[in-house]
């Protein structure tokens, strides 16, 4: 799962990316809904980590030494 | 001769040429190196001076503790620094010299300003020697995350401060999700530095894991803020890999660590909405480029829709005046092939009547010619028939002329030729032959003709022109 593991950066740059694109490109309705759906899926990425505990992150720090 | 003095007379005559030489009170530059409370709250503290780290003069000091119970705290409330070793004071003293005990210096006033002075002075220094170093702004131009979410604390466990930092960061408004791990360090004294030293060295073994440090510390009681003015604990600070938020509460100038830090803030509530409202912007960019997303997806489609519509007319608009122009041709090219139609049959019609014309007065020709040529032909045939058939005619006449004749002449023939026969027959017939006396022999039915056939004792008949009698032969000759 490679989209997992994108940064809030990278996500954002890629959503200002392809907005960017959609507003200034002839996209046909296809490569259109393509895009929305990429942005769909980078936006619940971001909202996801966030807003929703990461067991993983919290595990690896109760493990560490104080 | 040598004049001999006991230890106490040359003890009294120090202690007398010392009150002569020094006033009574003088004040005195000094570094406290040492520093003790006895239970009494007398304080005995060891006075230094250094050139470099060499030590040049130290002197026993001590401050009477109804003297020490006003100095102190107005000291520190004035400095905001504690009255503890490791600092250089401008204080008022006595010198005392007793025989017994020897040189001590009894402080009776202190002037705050001058540690004050100096430690800005021994800032200015730090501050200097960072800024000469190049490092001073590398922690501040790191870049802090986008979401500073994952945070290293360096705190005290017990510190109000730390609870506060915790709880505004778990009821965040927006329900932003932070993870934090204390490196527990110890906040005030002497330990302080080397303390949050090791916590930022523990914290760099996990550097991956975190966007961000936050220094804090509660508010407490008198601000010990001189840990924070310290060369190595800045220093560590602009090398440290992650940014460094301070909020160690107070209200008075920054500390070198607060100037070196990525970002400062003053108490450690400060700290956590500033990572809360970090993390919020980013959650309101979601929120704008979600919106903005619809937006322009929407305004995408509707002038794609629009195009639709516009092509719709387009082409019903295209589709009419083709249909229209092929209307046009199709008529035109109907007449066209009407007119040549026409014109064909016509064409062909009139070289059909010519034909026509033609057959018909060849026709007429030949019927005549061929009429002619039979009527012709019918002629010679009739005569030739007529001439045949007068020559057959007169041929037959002829011939059954010469029939008739020859065939009464044959008859009369044949009838003399009968009758003679008839005669010849009726005298041949056996029997008027019979009649005339013959008779016949027959032999078993046969009739006999010669003797040869004839053996002895055959029977034989023989028949007479009335009857037959049959014999035996007797005697054959």
């Amino acid at each position: 799962m490679a989209t997992k593991k994108v940064t809030y950066n990278e996500a954002v740059s890629e959503i200002e990316e392809i907005l960017e694109k959609i507003e200034s490109e002839e996209l046909d309705v296809d490569e259109l809904a393509e895009k929305v759906k990429r942005v769909s899926v980078l936006l619940k990425i971001c909202k996801d980590k966030l807003l929703k505990t990461n067991e993983q992150v919290d595990q690896v720090l109760k493990e560490m030494e104080e | 001769m040598q004049q001999k003095l006991t230890l106490f007379e040359l003890s009294q005559k120090i202690k007398d040429a010392l009150q002569s030489a020094v006033p009574a009170t003088v004040w005195v530059v000094a570094e406290i190196s040492e520093l003790k409370e006895n239970r009494n709250g007398h304080c005995y503290l060891e006075l230094v001076e250094k050139e470099g780290n060499e030590i040049i003069a130290r002197a026993r000091a001590t401050i009477w503790s109804y003297t020490y119970r006003i100095l102190k705290p107005y000291f520190e409330t004035t400095t905001g620094q504690y009255f503890t070793h490791g600092i250089k004071v401008l204080v008022q003293v006595s010198v005392e010299f007793h025989p017994a005990y020897g040189l001590s210096l009894n402080i009776k006033d202190i002037d705050p300003a001058y540690t004050v002075g100096d430690m800005a002075l021994q800032r200015k220094e730090i501050i200097e020697r960072i800024q000469d170093e190049g490092v001073f702004d590398m922690n501040r131009e790191l870049k802090l995350p986008l979401v500073p979410q994952k945070i290293a604390v360096i705190s005290s466990k017990t510190a109000a401060g730390y609870q506060d930092f915790l709880n505004q960061l778990d009821n965040n408004s927006s329900g932003i999700k932070f993870y934090t791990h204390l490196f527990e360090a110890w906040m005030q004294g002497s330990e302080a530095v080397p303390s949050i030293i090791s916590a930022l060295d523990r914290i760099f073994e996990y550097e991956d894991y975190f966007d961000a440090v936050a220094i804090i510390r509660g508010g407490g009681a008198t601000a010990d803020l001189s840990s924070f003015d310290n060369y190595d604990l800045a220093f560590h600070i602009t090398q440290f890999p992650l940014p460094v938020v301070t909020g160690i509460g107070h209200e008075k100038d920054d500390t070198i660590i607060d100037l070196v830090a990525h970002t400062r803030m003053k108490t450690p509530t400060a700290v956590a909405e500033f990572f809360i409202s970090g993390a919020e912007l980013f959650y309101e960019r979601l929120t704008g480029l979600e919106e903005e997303m619809v937006r322009i997806t929407r305004e995408r489609i509707d002038v794609k829709k629009e195009k639709l519509e516009e092509f719709a007319a387009d082409l019903h608009q295209f589709v009419g005046g083709f249909i229209n122009k092929k209307n046009r041709q199709l008529l035109k090219t109907g007449n066209h092939l009407h007119q040549q139609v026409n014109r064909f049959s016509f064409n062909k019609q009139y070289e059909l009547n010519n034909l026509r014309h033609d057959l018909h007065a060849a026709f007429s020709v030949w019927k005549v010619e061929t009429k002619n040529r039979i009527d012709s032909r019918k002629r010679i045939l009739k005569r030739v028939v007529h001439e045949s058939l007068l020559k057959e005619t007169s041929g037959f006449n002829q011939l059954k002329g010469r029939l008739k004749h020859g065939s009464v002449r044959f008859l009369t023939k044949e009838q003399e030729r009968m009758l003679r026969h008839e005669n010849t027959i009726r005298l041949l017939n056996p029997e008027n032959v019979l009649n005339r006396g013959y008779t016949l022999t027959l032999k078993e039915g046969r009739i006999v003709k010669s003797v040869v056939s004839i053996e002895l004792n055959d029977e034989i008949e023989t028949r007479f022109a009335d009857g037959k009698v049959k014999s035996k032969i007797t005697k054959k000759e």
